[in-house]
């Protein structure tokens, strides 16, 4: 069987910014190793109509991973996965933010009636892909 | 003759009669509803009273076209259609704005895949090309038979059958419906490939695709038709009528399919659609998106191509004032 290529979504009804959702939905791809160095992603037209937003919004989102390393950008138009050097930051402010950012997300899903024992059973899932990637 | 007149407002009717049932099942009268709306006492009351106002209107069409003296028939056979149509979008409209209050909006994630493969047509797209092979063979027919081609021949008719305008037996005569046709062609392929592309994947795209097609060929069908009837003495009424015998089993396909698809809704956000008609999103890069007053799909007028696209149908409609003429 083949295999599933990967796919990004989008919630238009979450109330979080379009171009967040796709920087983020393509962000975890990247940083979990299903799209590799040399991939070739789709134009910015191509993924616009499947997700029902403006081509500024995509092209916007690639341009923050190419900012960030990861994209390389083919004429404004399609963008190419590229091998990034992981910059070796040690910044203690950097990680009290993230796990601030962390703590609210918990809270938030519990607010949302999730238990306690499925988002930790979520985050341990989640730190076993981490290290693996 | 008024009797044929009849039918066709009749069956025009029943066209109307049966956009209710054209449309996805959580749609009526191109408002998102619950899913129970349709079956309960407002839904079946909204249906009900467009229907009336739809079988009122041909009605009294029919007993116009009936009644009518011989010297205004022509008149009334051009006013009964537009009033029947007129009344539909009317009743159509207020059954929209009736239901707009319990509109609900469609909401659910989208995805896009992650391929930079080039996108594919189906494979039955290549049946596009056999409407150009029909026109083809029936412009060959016409040289080969030239001589037989009367000198002059009738290519309208009044009301009563009886020819009012002629055409002569020259290249614009002869060929002129033939040339129309395959304008009208290029413009039906030029506005498959556009859907296809312009549009997002769903189960219904191909569905709209194949629909395209099969109108290619019933005009492909319709004009060649029209341009061999000088050689061949078809019966106009035989002509006017069989159009509706691709039309009906067309209808009846892509209703069946696309009022009950595999996929749900797409969720285009309700205040872009103006009148529950059309589609106006700057934010959204689809060219087409499903329609919601009835089966297949419409612009996003916000998209500059769609204004394109409906300037070259303009421009092939004007053309048929130097083609035809």
């Amino acid at each position: 069987m083949m295999a599933q290529r990967p796919r990004i979504r989008i919630d238009p009804a979450s109330g979080v910014p379009a171009v967040r959702q796709i920087a983020d939905s393509l962000r975890v791809l990247l940083v979990e190793g299903q799209l590799v160095p040399g991939t070739e992603l789709p134009s910015v037209r191509r993924i616009a109509m499947e997700l029902g937003v403006h081509f500024n919004t995509v092209a916007e989102a690639y341009r923050q991973l190419a900012a960030e390393g990861w994209l390389d950008l083919k004429h404004g138009r399609g963008a190419v996965v590229v091998a990034r050097a992981v910059p070796a930051v040690n910044n203690r402010a950097r990680t009290e933010d993230f796990r601030n950012r962390l703590r609210g997300m918990v809270a938030q899903m519990r607010s949302q009636g999730i238990s306690a024992d499925r988002i930790a059973a979520e985050l341990r899932a989640m730190a076993k892909r981490v290290t693996r990637s | 003759m008024r009797l044929v007149l009849c039918a066709v407002n009749v069956f025009m009717g029943a066209l109307l009669f049966a956009i209710p049932n054209m449309a996805r099942r959580e749609l009526l009268f191109a408002v998102p509803v619950p899913p129970d709306l349709r079956e309960s006492r407002a839904g079946r009351h909204a249906i009900s009273m467009f229907r009336a106002v739809i079988a009122a209107a041909v009605l009294a069409g029919v007993c116009a076209l009936l009644l009518t003296p011989p010297e205004l028939l022509n008149a009334v056979a051009t006013a009964v259609p537009v009033a029947i149509l007129l009344a539909g979008g009317i009743s159509f409209y207020r059954q929209n704005r009736k239901l707009a209050p319990a509109a609900v909006q469609f909401t659910r994630p989208r995805e896009a895949e992650l391929s930079a493969a080039p996108e594919e047509l189906p494979r039955f797209a290549w049946l596009a090309a056999g409407p150009f092979v029909i026109l083809a063979a029936a412009a060959r027919f016409l040289y080969l038979n030239w001589e037989r081609i009367p000198p002059r021949f009738p290519v309208h008719f009044e009301t009563g059958g009886q020819p009012n305008r002629w055409a002569e037996r020259t290249t614009k005569g002869v060929y002129g419906p033939l040339l129309f046709a395959a304008e009208l062609c290029a413009l039906f392929v030029a506005m498959a490939l556009a859907g296809w592309f312009g549009s997002r994947r769903s189960r219904s795209r191909t569905v709209m695709l194949g629909g395209m097609i099969a109108i290619e060929y019933l005009m492909a069908l319709l004009f060649a038709l029209i341009a061999v009837q000088p050689l061949l003495g078809i019966p106009v009424w035989m002509i006017a009528v069989s159009p509706i015998a691709i039309l009906i089993p067309l209808l009846i396909v892509m209703t069946k399919k696309m009022s009950e698809p595999s996929e749900p809704m797409d969720p285009t956000p309700n205040e872009c659609w103006k009148g529950g008609i059309f589609y106006y999103n700057p934010n959204d890069a689809a060219l087409f998106v499903e329609k919601r007053e009835e089966l297949g799909y419409t612009f996003n007028f916000a998209n500059r191509w769609s204004w394109v696209l409906l300037l070259g149908l303009a421009l092939v409609i004007a053309s048929a004032l130097f083609v035809l003429a």
